[in-house]
């Protein structure tokens, strides 16, 4: 009865066999495993990508190998780059991407497409603007930060927890630009006296072009606007012109937002976002005594009334841009059916529409000191 | 088949020193295949008795009062103290020495020549006056004393094992089982060596059809010898073709007597210090007694950890070798650099790199477990050397796959059971070769492969992966967790006991 089972499995050992070394077997050595690579424009209208791989063979000096080319599409440049190199070159793990400047501005559309249907990529790669050219960001190599793909990429991370700028990763960037009602965004970075990079700002985008950006002092306002999250940290200076100096800083903030809509005749018509932010005071400098009640009131509401003021210029900035990375279109479509939703040219609405911010700051904690 | 067996028997039987049994053999094939039958049919007399034991230096025959009395055994299987000096001394002096025999209770009169020939053989001493015969049953055979498990050792709880008399394995079964229903079934198994099986069970827990099934299996073994439990075992089990032992063995009385408490069969065999139960379940095989005689967390803990342990030495190695290569994508960032540092000196693809030490660790498992205690310390010494830095160094193999082999093998060694992390020390290797040909997608057909398998399995007939199929989820708290006593309250379900309920303790 047994016995019958024998014939199955010769086939199956013929076919492990002929089957062996065929297929796409990758061995880890052989393999120059892209860790960022960058996008660039150049005036002729082809692309020049740059790719970073690091070195593991302990027998070269350097830590990481650049390889660039100019191409008209990406998957072409990977060939041009290919040649150049010994090892199989593989995109899936990558870990950044870098859009120059003047590609972001001419729109990601196609560069988006690319990355996305390739199977080997994460869609947890991380998407970031570079403030200039992208891949000479890439290129140069930092005294102090040996690997510069590396370096990127944990400035991106840490940088995002702390909220100062947003973490937009391929699927964050992807599915806001597919959804309706919002506009993606995406952190920069610029380099800084060539030997560091530094994060600069939000690179806002209309559909898939970049059109405007928010400075990096305002980028925890735009943080507040755009969602809930916990743990960042603001320094505010609170210095009227003429008295003395005011400044505070708070520390793990917590911070929540609320998009109210009001409907009107043809869509909608007042937009209310409210923001609750609770911290704690870890410095100030000014006459105010955080440990009177009273006294602290004052203080959360002239930092409220700061915040609200950025805050009003972040949304005016986006009205005159005609954009909507906060994705207000989003509570607005569900407010006001999607039928009439689909009727409405969303964009043409953003400039007229009224918006209000309002914004509670609560200090929890002041510290010891009384 | 036939033809070869004939030829076979006509090559070695002229100098098979068994001669006489075999021709004994060839008369009786066709009533039974009794090898001593032929005794039976002669009547009996001190000369056929002599005739069976010539070419037999162990064997003692001495003559008393005149060559009326002999007195016969294995000078080895007696305590010959006790028969000169108890036994024979009054019976010599007797005034009747055949009345005194006949009186005594200690002497059993025989009539047939087998039985007086099975008794010399099983260690009793055989006293022929004028033509009557006597067994005096003064056995004293060799054995070593009650000692510690070297196997299966547990830190807590009782250190006694098995030994291989089969009669201080039932002492130590019936010490632990004081009770009037724990029944014994004597027996026999080999043709030729005649290994005396005790069947076991409580009556009343057990399921008779189990019972009666396991004794049909041991009296339909035909082999000319066992000497094991474990080689009984694969003659019986459902499915002789597996690499996955159907009954679990172990050689600790504590273990045996929870088996019988829990309404399974034990089977113990003399000359073995194994037993067996049955029916037996995958699950079974993690369980140690160690996790009973801890407090119930840490029984869980250490009995999850142990599946922890199945799943690392089936499946780490064979993870290495498909994702170097083949999944690199998987390997997270901070690891990959490392990876492929200690890979670029390697001159061999993953999946030759893991068999060669994957080889090396098994051959310095098995010449340790060959070689005598001195010197198997100096194959760790060895061992440790050549695996842990040589080959890294001599740039043979890369340090994680070192990491990888060594904590597989040292998973291994976790499964309580040795035959069952045997069997997954070998799979391991089936599950290498899948992932060197076919990355993930060969892992999981192996896997898939071992599933199904396992699946298919039964012990006695029931379901080897009780209580995972059939599901029962009452049983999962004695299995995959070590619940308080109180919260296992019922027998497994796999051992169908009529009598479900073990305990009413409410705490």
């Amino acid at each position: 009865m047994k016995r019958k089972k024998m014939p199955y499995f010769m086939p199956l050992l013929l076919i492990m066999l002929s089957l062996n070394a065929c297929g796409d077997q990758r061995v880890l050595e052989d393999l120059g495993l892209i860790q960022t690579v960058s996008y660039d424009l150049l005036p002729s209208g082809q692309l020049d990508i740059s790719v970073s791989i690091p070195q593991a063979d302990p027998e070269t000096s350097s830590d990481r190998e650049v390889l660039s080319a100019a191409a008209n599409s990406s998957k072409e440049a990977k060939m041009i780059m290919s040649r150049k190199t010994g090892m199989l070159l593989v995109s899936g793990q990558i870990r950044n991407v870098l859009f120059g400047e003047s590609l972001a501005r001419s729109g990601l559309k196609g560069h988006l497409d690319a990355l996305i249907r390739d199977p080997s990529i994460s869609s947890q790669i991380k998407i970031s603007v570079v403030d200039g050219n992208a891949g000479e960001l890439l290129r140069d190599n930092y005294e102090q930060h040996p690997r510069t793909g590396r370096y990127i990429d944990m400035l991106l991370e840490k940088e995002s927890q702390g909220q100062t700028i947003p973490k937009v990763t391929l699927f964050n960037f992807q599915r806001d630009y597919f959804d309706e009602g919002v506009d993606p965004i995406a952190p920069m970075i610029r380099k800084q006296d060539s030997s560091f990079i530094t994060t600069n700002g939000i690179a806002l985008f209309r559909d898939d072009k970049h059109v405007a950006r928010i400075e990096p002092k305002d980028s925890l306002v735009f943080a507040f606007l755009k969602g809930k999250f916990r743990e960042g940290e603001i320094s505010i200076d609170l210095t009227a012109p003429g008295a003395s100096k005011e400044v505070v800083m708070f520390s793990s903030i917590t911070s929540s937002r609320k998009i109210k809509v009001a409907p009107g005749t043809d869509g909608a018509k007042k937009i209310k976002i409210e923001v609750d932010i609770t911290g704690s005071v870890l410095e100030y400098l000014g006459d105010l005594k955080l440990s009177n009640e009273r006294e602290r009131r004052l203080l959360e509401d002239k930092v409220s009334h700061y915040i609200s003021k950025r805050a009003d210029t972040i949304v005016s900035l986006m009205k005159e841009h005609k954009l909507d990375n906060l994705g207000i279109g989003r509570y607005v479509r569900n407010r006001v059916g999607f039928k009439q939703w689909q009727q409405m040219k969303w964009r043409e609405e953003i400039p007229k529409l009224e918006i209000e911010c309002s914004i509670h700051v609560k200090i929890k904690d002041y510290g010891k000191f009384r | 088949m036939g033809k070869w067996k004939e030829r076979l028997k006509s090559i070695f039987i002229e100098e098979d020193p068994l001669t006489s049994i075999n021709d004994s053999e060839k008369d009786s094939e066709t009533d039974s295949p009794n090898t001593l039958q032929s005794v039976e049919q002669q009547p009996l007399t001190l000369q056929h008795i002599l005739d069976q034991f010539d070419d037999s230096a162990d064997f003692v025959h001495n003559a008393y009062l005149g060559d009326r009395m002999h007195v016969m055994y294995f000078s080895h299987l007696v305590n010959e103290d006790r028969l000169e000096r108890d036994c024979l001394p009054p019976l010599i002096q007797s005034e009747n020495p055949l009345k005194h025999l006949e009186a005594q209770s200690m002497y059993k009169p025989v009539s047939a020549p087998k039985q007086c020939v099975e008794g010399i053989l099983s260690g009793m001493a055989a006293i022929i006056f004028d033509h009557h015969a006597f067994l005096l049953d003064v056995i004293y055979p060799a054995s070593r004393t009650v000692a510690e498990s070297e196997t299966e050792t547990v830190i807590i709880g009782p250190h006694e094992a098995f030994t291989e008399q089969a009669y201080t394995n039932l002492s130590l079964i019936r010490k632990r089982v004081q009770s009037s229903h724990l029944k014994v079934i004597k027996l026999a198994v080999g043709e030729v060596t005649k290994s005396d099986v005790y069947v076991l069970y409580i009556k009343d827990i057990a399921n008779p059809k189990f019972t009666k099934d396991v004794i049909k299996r041991i009296q339909d073994v035909e082999i000319d010898a066992i000497h094991d439990t474990n080689m009984l075992i694969q003659c019986i089990d459902d499915h002789p073709r597996s690499v996955f032992s159907q009954f679990l063995t172990t050689e600790r009385p504590d273990t045996i007597a929870s088996k019988l408490v829990s309404g399974r069969i034990v089977c113990l065999m003399d000359g073995s210090p194994t037993a067996f139960s049955a029916p037996s379940s995958f699950f079974e095989f993690f369980s140690s007694s160690d996790d009973y005689y801890q407090r119930w967390s840490i029984g869980t803990a250490t009995l999850l950890l142990r599946f922890q342990a199945l799943i690392i030495t089936l499946v780490l190695t064979a993870l290495y070798v498909s994702v170097t290569s083949f999944h690199y994508e998987m390997i997270p960032e901070n690891l990959i650099l490392t990876l492929t540092e200690s890979r670029s000196k390697v001159p061999f693809p993953p999946i030759f790199e893991a068999l060669l030490m994957e080889t090396t660790i098994e051959l310095l498992r098995e010449a340790g477990a060959r070689l005598p205690t001195k010197i198997g310390q100096t194959i760790g010494i060895v061992g440790g050397i050549v695996i842990g830095q040589a080959a890294v160094q001599a740039g043979l193999t890369s340090n994680i796959l070192i990491i990888a082999v060594a904590s597989s093998a040292i998973a291994s060694f976790v499964i309580p059971n040795y035959v069952m992390s045997a069997s997954f020390r070998l799979l391991r290797f089936l599950l290498i070769i899948l992932a060197g040909l076919w990355g993930n997608l060969g892992l999981a057909i192996g896997m898939a492969w071992i599933v199904i398998h396992l699946s298919g399995l039964t012990s006695i007939g029931t379901s080897y992966l009780s209580p995972v199929a059939p599901f029962e989820p009452y049983d999962w708290r004695d299995v995959f967790l070590r619940m308080p006593f109180s919260m296992l309250g019922r027998r497994p379900s796999q051992a169908r006991s009529k009598n479900k309920v073990k305990l009413k303790m409410r705490r």
